[in-house]
């Protein structure tokens, strides 16, 4: 027992931990700033008219999908430099989260854009609006509002990610840890990292639980087919399994 | 009079299937023209080639004397001046009534805030709906959702107005107050064309009634002649059914 929870050394590693979480919610923030825009931009140009941009679009979300977000941020660290481009470990955080996330968020948001009924544009065509203007004014504040859900556990993900930042040196938690445990010979900075995790994340998860049972009971409107949407696409998104962690 | 929209042997089809075979109308300012037919038969099609939702294959769709689908027309200021209302609402459901209403008129024809209120205010007064102009469409009867529609494209101050089986999806209940808006309409002298499979709405308000059938127009004529004395058989078949 005390090798993972020693009274002193919680003490220390809490108070070592908590200095670098500042750094983690730089991350964080940059991160999910960019990687929803980046996301979103994606998921229009993915729905858009121009094959060939369309096309690119799917390549890169698919690439991007199917690669190891560790692999990114190696790649970018120590593999970019020898192409001459020198990014500092947050950059390089946030350009890795961006990309890896950028493209699960874009299939997030095309699920949420094409749920919403085709009468909605329709609707909003026939009263003079462009495309971009229905798209803008009518179809992505329905869609957002659909997508928070499947977007809350993609954060809930993020966070989790960003503890693989420590291969790329950034002193965020799981790297900070991993040196106090060199030092004090002793599990207990790794049981206060967990701690610090689950702190930020379980507030999310049951936040995100609640916002999909409250939608599943949402009463449908507009007309005889336009009942209440949902986002289908969650269940094949990577962030899926979060929310069955808990009942 | 006026010709407000020409059909000049449209075709329309989606893929291997023809909606469409070469239909021709005129419509004439004030005019009320209402569409009956079968299921299938196009009605619908042809009201959305009307105002461009659906491109056409072959054909001109002339609106004011001007081609929709010409090289310099751009078809969002054609379809300003004609107003939708569609068998399913398509209210805005995360707006409420009074902001369905407002939104074209200052996002699309960029008029103040308070401009737009004031109309939509009035015509959600006109349609019978003043004390429900905070109300999302949710939480309305599916009568009082068309109403709004209604009041919606109306706010853009159309030309002309087309309605696709607007009471279709209503309870039977709910059907008068709908028509009874329309009526009104018809009664201030706007240009509509009516699809719907209301004959009574037909025989009443209707200046002109056509009986569309396979993607043509079989019959057209006076609504109060052409209901009891049909002179196609399709056409004599199809309202025997219905009446």
């Amino acid at each position: 027992m005390n090798a993972f929870f020693n009274g002193e050394i919680f003490k220390d590693s809490l108070w070592l931990l908590v200095q670098q979480l500042p750094i983690v919610i730089e991350v964080l923030v940059f991160g999910l700033v960019c990687a929803w825009s980046w996301g979103l931009i994606l998921s229009l140009i993915r729905l858009s008219r121009f094959r060939p941009l369309r096309f690119l679009a799917g390549v890169y979300i698919d690439l991007f999908r199917g690669l190891p977000l560790l692999l990114l941020f190696i790649f970018i660290y120590y593999g970019l430099p020898h192409a001459g481009i020198r990014l500092g470990p947050l950059a390089s955080g946030v350009l890795g989260i961006t990309l890896c996330y950028g493209a699960y968020s874009a299939e997030i948001f095309r699920a949420g854009i094409q749920a919403i009924p085709k009468g909605q544009t329709e609707a909003a065509r026939s009263l003079g609006m462009s495309n971009g203007q229905a798209m803008r004014h009518i179809i992505l504040p329905q869609a957002v509002k659909l997508v928070i859900p499947p977007l809350t556990n993609e954060f809930i993900a993020m966070i989790k990610d960003t503890s693989l930042m420590s291969v790329i040196s950034v002193p965020e938690l799981l790297f900070t840890a991993k040196e106090k445990m060199g030092v004090v010979v002793n599990s207990t900075p790794l049981t206060v990292a967990a701690l610090i995790y689950i702190v930020f994340t379980i507030p999310l998860i049951r936040l995100a639980a609640r916002m999909e049972t409250k939608r599943g009971r949402r009463k449908p409107s507009g007309g005889k087919n336009g009942g209440g949407p949902t986002v289908e696409a969650g269940g094949d998104l990577h962030t899926a399994d979060i929310a069955g962690q808990l009942p | 009079m006026t010709t407000m929209i020409e059909l000049v042997d449209v075709h329309k089809s989606f893929g291997h299937l023809d909606v469409l075979r070469g239909v021709s109308l005129t419509v004439k300012k004030k005019e009320v023209v209402v569409v009956i037919g079968p299921s299938g038969s196009g009605k619908s099609t042809m009201l959305r080639c009307i105002n461009g939702l659906e491109p056409i294959q072959r054909g001109k769709v002339i609106i004011g004397g001007e081609d929709l689908h010409g090289p310099k027309t751009d078809p969002n200021k054609i379809r300003q001046r004609i107003g939708m209302v569609f068998q399913s609402f398509n209210l805005f459901p995360h707006k409420n009534a009074l902001h369905n209403v407002m939104l074209a008129p200052m996002k699309v024809q960029k008029k103040s805030k308070q401009e737009a209120e004031e109309i939509a205010r009035d015509l959600l007064g006109k349609v019978g709906l003043a004390d429900k102009i905070s109300a999302l469409p949710g939480e309305l009867s599916g009568g009082q959702q068309q109403r709004v529609a209604i009041a919606r494209a109306l706010a853009m101050k159309p030309d002309m107005m087309l309605f696709d089986e607007v009471t279709s999806a209503l309870d039977p209940e709910l059907v008068a107050e709908v028509l009874g808006v329309m009526q009104q309409l018809a009664e201030s002298g706007m240009t509509m064309v009516v699809v719907t499979h209301e004959m009574g709405f037909a025989r009443e308000v209707g200046t002109r009634l056509i009986f569309m059938d396979g993607g043509v127009v079989v019959e057209e004529g006076d609504p109060r002649e052409m209901i009891v004395n049909p002179k196609e058989p399709r056409t004599q078949k199809f309202l025997s059914m219905v009446l």
